[in-house]
């Protein structure tokens, strides 16, 4: 079992997930789109751009009423990318692995409050998709089972830090091989899709003078 | 080397000596103990770093000595309280702590099978009332998640030596037991944080006022059939709130103390937090066992509040009739149509006007 998941299931998943991701975002470029003839009233690159960091702060109007999804989500996904890309044993394991290179882990004290703070966001931010009624409406299974894939991910990773125990750290490898190769085919497209989808639309504004 | 505060050079210089030579009869002692190897069974041996080690422990008490570490207790070698705890965690705080939830879970169970489901009077009345936000219900569900894992965990850790090592084996239980253990840590201040914004959100309105002590004086309508009048949480919802705080807190805080030696707790101020902690989270187990049995199975109606956000006005004339009387005056009784539509349960034109849906979205 333990070859299984460290060997054929972990470069499988890797290569679905490079390819399904590539895949989606070269399709999304690639898409024709109508030839915009209208005189441009303002700059399409400077729109872009700004509609690309504006995003990150919440309407000012709707911030009473998103609040919950606006502080979940900063808690979650910024925990979740020191997480990802801070956590001691995932620098070790990309660079051991995939790059070839490391930087400087997050101290232990660090990845602890991340994780906690990501932890508390997914269970808030999941929470939320089931008692609103509107978001319970828009979600669909796959949204359940992102969460619930990303939330399994965290908490065997957590549970493993000790890292006496081969078979938790299987556990965390087997679950997140399986997040790796449901991910292209998910709306966790969006950790990619996210910056060409603001381009996109900052610049179709942008070119139409609005302040977006 | 030991060294005793209260005594005399000369008693250091008699206690090194002896010491001394315990050792060098230990030393000695190694090529009888090999030569003895041989003999008939039945001879029995002393364990020749017995008299060593009672003379290293001394007495009962824990006694400081000196050492090149320089943290708090690192000057005692054996500490006898540690013994006492050890021997109260084991025979009492486990036994007791599973006596009482076990017991409490089956007293609910014939409760439930002498009583049943208690009904809202003249049944549900097909109007509703909006009774929590959605931010509220999220909180609810927050400390609810994370209260579970933490009491799963705590217990696999407090009793899962004496019960689940028996079904389970060694092996397993040891990786059980360290995944509980870092599950335990890392989510203890999450409940924490959760506490807190549960204290910010709902405190207002938990606070005592005139007419309490009645409900509290007819059994909150669980005994008899009496009416209890209450206002937007009844006595009974105050009380348990408070529990939830107050023993939540104290959890929490002696939680931290376990979690973060390095802030100079001593050995002792760590076992009496872990007592703190196991009798308090005992405590909130059992009275929660109350409160889900209430909020479910026990009580027509008491779950919707928390799954919708809104409650039947016959289930709010039942249980809390002031604020379902300030309600009623403020107009915010809305009908069963507008709410399946508010709920997204009504496909139009299909829907059979009057009654509640009650399963899941189309």
């Amino acid at each position: 079992m333990a070859t299984f998941i460290d060997g054929f299931l972990w470069y499988f998943a890797l290569a679905v997930f490079v390819i399904g991701v590539s895949g989606n975002l070269v399709t999304i470029i690639l898409a024709s789109r109508k030839v915009d003839l209208s005189v441009p009233r303002d700059s399409a690159f400077s729109g872009a751009l700004r509609t690309l960091f504006s995003r990150f702060l919440p309407d000012q109007h709707m911030l009473s009423r998103i609040g919950i999804q606006v502080v979940a989500g900063y808690m979650f996904h910024l925990g979740l990318f020191i997480l990802l890309f801070f956590a001691a044993p995932h620098v070790a394991f990309l660079e051991e692995n995939i790059l070839g290179f490391g930087w400087t882990a997050a101290p232990h004290w660090l990845f602890i409050v991340a994780s906690q703070f990501a932890f508390l966001g997914i269970i808030m931010l999941w929470l939320y998709r089931m008692t609103n009624s509107v978001s319970r409406l828009i979600s669909k299974l796959d949204d359940h089972v992102a969460t619930i894939l990303t939330f399994l991910v965290m908490l065997s990773g957590c549970l493993a830090l000790l890292e006496s125990f081969e078979t938790l750290r299987l556990l965390h490898r087997f679950l997140v091989e399986l997040l790796l190769i449901y991910f292209p085919f998910s709306r966790l497209m969006h950790a990619f899709t996210f910056v060409p989808s603001r381009l996109f639309t900052g610049a179709w504004f942008g070119r139409r003078g609005v302040d977006s | 080397m030991l060294k005793q505060n209260m005594v005399s050079p000369v008693g250091d210089i008699l206690k090194f000596l002896s010491i001394l030579m315990l050792l060098v009869i230990t030393v000695i002692s190694q090529p009888t103990f090999a030569a003895v190897e041989g003999e008939p069974e039945g001879v029995i041996m002393k364990n020749p770093g017995a008299d060593l080690w009672r003379e290293v422990r001394q007495r009962n008490i824990a006694i400081e000595g000196i050492s090149q570490i320089k943290s708090v207790d690192s000057g005692i070698l054996i500490n006898p309280e540690a013994d006492r705890w050890t021997r109260f965690r084991v025979d009492q705080l486990v036994n007791y702590a599973a006596i009482i939830l076990a017991g409490l879970a089956l007293l609910l169970l014939v409760f439930y099978l002498l009583r049943g489901k208690i009904k809202v009077e003249g049944g549900l009345s097909r109007q509703m009332l909006h009774r929590f936000s959605d931010y509220e219900r999220v909180l609810h569900w927050t400390l609810a998640i994370v209260f579970l894992f933490l009491a799963i965990t705590g217990l696999t850790l407090l009793l899962g030596r004496t019960f689940l090592i028996p079904l389970f084996g060694q092996e397993f239980f040891s990786l059980l037991a360290s995944s509980s253990k870092e599950g335990h840590n890392l989510f203890g201040p999450i409940f924490f944080a959760s506490l807190i914004m549960m204290i910010l959100r709902f405190v207002k309105r938990n606070i005592y006022e005139k007419g309490d002590l009645t409900w509290l004086v007819k059994g909150g309508g669980i005994i008899g059939k009496s009416h209890v009048s209450g206002g937007f949480f009844n006595m009974g919802e105050k009380t348990w709130y408070w529990i939830v705080i107050l023993i939540g807190l104290l959890i929490s805080v002696s939680g931290l103390i376990l979690v973060s030696p390095n802030f100079g707790q001593g050995r002792v101020i760590m076992e009496l937090s872990h007592i703190v902690h196991v009798i308090s989270a005992i405590i909130l187990i059992a009275v929660s066992f109350g409160h889900m049995y209430l909020g479910s199975v026990g009580t027509e109606g008491a779950l919707e509040s928390m799954k919708t956000g809104y409650v039947d006005v016959n289930w709010a004339e039942s249980h809390h009739d002031r604020w379902a009387k300030e309600c009623r005056d403020n107009n915010r009784v809305i009908s069963a149509d507008k709410f399946n539509r508010l709920q997204g349960k009504i496909n139009s034109g299909t829907e059979e006007s009057g009654s509640v849906a009650v399963e899941g979205n189309k």
